[in-house]
């Protein structure tokens, strides 16, 4: 089973800085771990180990590629010069091509990310695959792919074939981060780069017009004596009916 | 380019996204997968064709949508909507790239400017609103408000018939939900800056005193099992809409917001002035929780 996990495809909105005037500067934000790629690693992982199988790691952009090779996988390809774009099927399609350059592959696992939640969904269009996204984990026992999820209370437990698309979407921060023997081999393993021409792709964003702060109330801060504050947070409640 | 728009609807959660075409002024097909209820419901709220995809068993709507892709693709429509729901998207993921359409989360408007298609979303995080434009289809995860709508004559359902891909339910069981936590209507929960598993009485303190069931974050249950498991809020745990949600010594993780989306107010508590949770929160105190709780007591008392 030829596992693929999509790593670092996103940058970092908490990088984003936004000016008063609500326009963007994404100057410092690099692509990066986004905070459930660490539980798509593990459920590519679980696929891999349980099938005697290998995960191949897929990064895009000017991050770090070997986020993924600290973290025991064995290769990896980065398509380092793909820009960021507001454009979700755009940088699903990047995916898609460079998926379908490293060819046969039975499953790509990638997080379900709250900020790019249309990534995901549309690389499973663009492959043609079947999709399920919000996993909170996924394994291959007795050779069949399956993956839990809740719902509404529930925990669904479901069976799909491959090929597949997984979207994993982390419980909580489980990352473990690396130590210098898993740095020192991260960088004797194989890590191919790619480029947009290598793919046949030259992705053309939308056009952003203008931004704007969103109309809403900032929250009423109480900073001084514990008493005082009390009182105040109190009355405040009070007034609003919930108290 | 036709203004034609289709809404794609997989949940219970679709008014927004249907009142967000609506503006568009074009023709409006609902596809709506799911019980036949929902289906009659999408077609008297506005909609001009509902389309219904009815569930076998055992069979979730996401087996559907590469067959449905082909159908939505066929009547080329400018304007794809669906929610942001894990099953909306994966139905929007395979019908916008069937379409060769932008996709384009976090969408709270949609508007026509000559022969181009405006779309406001929110971006980085929902800090600034920003305006897209683009002059072919688009698909839009909507992720603004529910809204009403008023009752409209009844649009004809048709019965959709497509093939499922081999995708199936093997097993369901309830995820323990603490009682009382779901429908309370005060919650005071806690985390990390509770130092000691003896102080967590000093919040059930605070919460008796508010009349509020007590929860706290996912470490507290999970890593250091103060609290039983049942009672963790967050995108794993439960997601709970109480009128006051009062977080203490919480940073407030976008996974813990997620699963107080619907409090209508949240109070935090929390020593640190640049907390994560001061952003979302109405009403702060920043201040020593070990301080702040007695005093809180005492003012509810009075």
């Amino acid at each position: 089973m030829k596992a693929v996990v999509v790593y670092k495809w996103a940058r970092n909105a908490e990088d984003a800085m936004v000016r008063t005037d609500g326009s963007i500067d994404w100057r410092n934000a690099r692509m990066a771990a986004g905070e459930d790629d660490p539980a798509a690693l593990a459920a590519a992982k679980q696929i891999a180990a349980d099938t005697g199988g290998a995960v191949i790691g897929l990064t895009i952009g000017d991050g770090d590629a070997s986020w993924a090779l600290a973290r025991g996988v064995e290769q990896a390809f980065s398509v380092a010069d793909a820009p960021s774009l507001a454009d979700n099927g755009a940088t699903a399609a990047i995916l898609a091509a460079a998926v379908r350059y490293i060819g046969d592959v039975d499953v790509v696992v990638i997080g379900d990310s709250k900020q790019e939640p249309g990534v995901p969904v549309a690389l499973a269009g663009e492959l043609g695959w079947p999709a399920l996204v919000g996993l909170h984990s996924a394994s291959m026992p007795a050779g069949q792919l399956q993956a839990v999820r809740r719902v509404g209370g529930e925990q669904q437990t479901l069976n799909l074939a491959t090929p597949a698309v997984l979207g994993i979407s982390a419980e909580s921060d489980t990352d473990q981060v690396p130590g210098m023997k898993e740095l020192l081999a991260a960088r004797k393993r194989p890590l191919t780069k790619l480029t947009l021409s290598d793919l046949g792709t030259a992705p053309v964003d939308l056009v952003s017009i203008s931004c704007r702060k969103p109309d809403s109330t900032p929250s009423r801060v109480f900073d001084g004596e514990p008493a005082q504050a009390a009182a105040q947070l109190v009355a405040a409640l009070r007034a609003e009916g919930v108290l | 380019m036709n203004t034609a728009s289709w809404v794609l609807i997989a949940s219970e959660a679709w008014r927004g996204a249907l009142a967000a075409v609506q503006p568009l002024g074009g023709a409006v097909t609902a596809v709506v997968v799911g019980p036949r209820g929902l289906a009659d419901d999408v077609a008297t709220a506005g909609a001009g064709e509902v389309l219904w995809l009815e569930l076998a068993d055992g069979i979730p709507a996401e087996a559907y949508a590469g067959t449905l892709a082909v159908v939505v693709a066929a009547a080329a429509p400018t304007v794809l909507v669906a929610n942001s729901d894990p099953t909306g998207r994966v139905l929007l993921g395979a019908a916008s790239a069937q379409l060769h359409a932008r996709l384009v989360p976090g969408v709270v408007g949609l508007a026509w400017d000559g022969g181009k298609v405006l779309i406001r979303r929110a971006a980085v995080g929902g800090e600034t609103i920003e305006t897209l434009a683009t002059d072919g289809p688009v698909a839009a995860i909507y992720s603004g408000d529910e809204v009403s709508l008023p009752a409209s004559a009844p649009a004809p359902v048709s019965r959709l018939d497509v093939v499922a891909a081999a995708m199936r339910l093997v097993a369901s069981e309830p995820v323990a939900v603490a009682t009382g936590l779901d429908d309370a209507e005060r919650v005071v929960s806690f985390g990390r800056g509770v130092r000691a598993k003896d102080d967590v009485a000093v919040v059930r303190g605070l919460a008796e005193a508010l009349d509020a069931e007590l929860a706290c974050s996912m470490p507290i249950a999970d890593d250091l099992g103060w609290l039983e498991k049942s009672r963790y809020v967050g995108r794993s745990g439960n997601h709970i809409k109480p009128a006051l949600y009062l977080a203490v010594g919480i940073a407030g993780a976008p996974q813990h917001m997620e699963g107080v989306r619907g409090a209508k107010v949240v109070a935090a508590i929390n020593s640190d002035p640049e907390a994560r949770i001061f952003q979302t929160a109405d009403y702060g105190i920043v201040g020593d929780l070990y301080e702040v709780i007695p005093a809180l007591i005492a003012e509810v008392h009075k």
